[in-house]
């Protein structure tokens, strides 16, 4: 499961770890991450395409055009987990060394 | 509706005319978010990114199409030639069947009497040509598979033509 993890791509993988099993939208993703459509929807199409991305069109009002919706996948979910868990694992290591070296 | 929301509308919609197949669906989904967008300016920045990304995705499934990458096309392709390979083996078979009737009648011509001899006419017509066929189908076969296929479909049907023949008599 190959995913570049760059610092945008983890913003987006910390949005959606907030409340992980709703559905989330395009806009309020970029909101959240302060990321441009230009940065933020590659993010989401490769996720999509690895599979770690479910996603939906929401029925919305009648006459109005449907809203694209995503939510991570139980893969998703474990990759991101999983991430977040190693990122903090790093950052208290670095907080245990710098009071070390401190 | 702002003059800056109305052009990134009409730039949007314009994006997802050229997307491929594809990536249709994201355009359509970056177009409906526009409406959410508050801001006319914010919308216009919106439109640009979006539109960005769907053109390069297009440019991308372009180039993939010039270099003949996908699956089926190279299936496509493989068929094509293939076929080119049995027809340019058949061609050259009948081709060189065509120059031996064509020798014996010169043959013929030159020395009366040699085209009315049984044993001048096998050998031209059937001998010298099936053995052509069979050397040329084991030299082609690995290199040019479909080629020898087609030399020896033409080689077969000529031997059967001469079974058929000499069963009738």
């Amino acid at each position: 499961m190959k995913l570049r993890l760059s610092p945008q791509t983890l913003m987006v993988l910390d949005a959606f770890l907030v409340q992980a099993e709703e559905w989330k939208y395009g806009y309020d993703l970029s909101r959240v991450t302060g990321l441009k459509s230009g940065t933020l929807y590659p993010i989401l199409m490769r996720m999509a395409e690895r599979k770690l991305l479910e996603t939906e069109w929401e029925a919305g009002e009648p006459g109005k055009p449907p809203r694209h919706m995503y939510r991570f996948t139980p893969d998703g979910l474990r990759f991101a987990r999983a991430n977040a868990v190693g990122r903090s694992g790093a950052a208290l290591e670095q907080v245990a060394l710098g009071m070390v070296e401190g | 509706m702002g003059a800056p929301r109305t052009l990134a509308t009409a730039l949007l919609r314009y994006a997802i005319r050229v997307a491929p197949e594809a990536s249709g669906e994201w355009a359509a989904a970056m177009l409906r978010e526009l409406d959410f967008v508050e801001g006319d300016w914010a919308a216009l920045i919106w439109a640009l990114g979006s539109t960005t990304v769907i053109l390069r995705d297009a440019a991308s499934a372009c180039r993939e199409r010039l270099k003949g990458k996908t699956k089926e096309e190279v299936g496509m392709n493989n068929t094509g030639k293939k076929a080119l390979g049995v027809g340019l083996g058949l061609f050259s078979a009948l081709a060189l069947v065509g120059c031996a009737f064509a020798t014996l009648r010169i043959s013929g011509l030159l020395f009366p009497g040699l085209e009315h001899s049984p044993w001048a006419y096998w050998l031209a017509v059937m001998i010298i040509p099936e053995a052509i066929f069979i050397i040329a189908t084991i030299a082609l076969w690995r290199k040019r598979g479909p080629v020898a296929a087609g030399i020896l479909a033409t080689g077969l049907m000529m031997a059967l033509h001469v079974a058929v023949h000499f069963s009738m008599r």
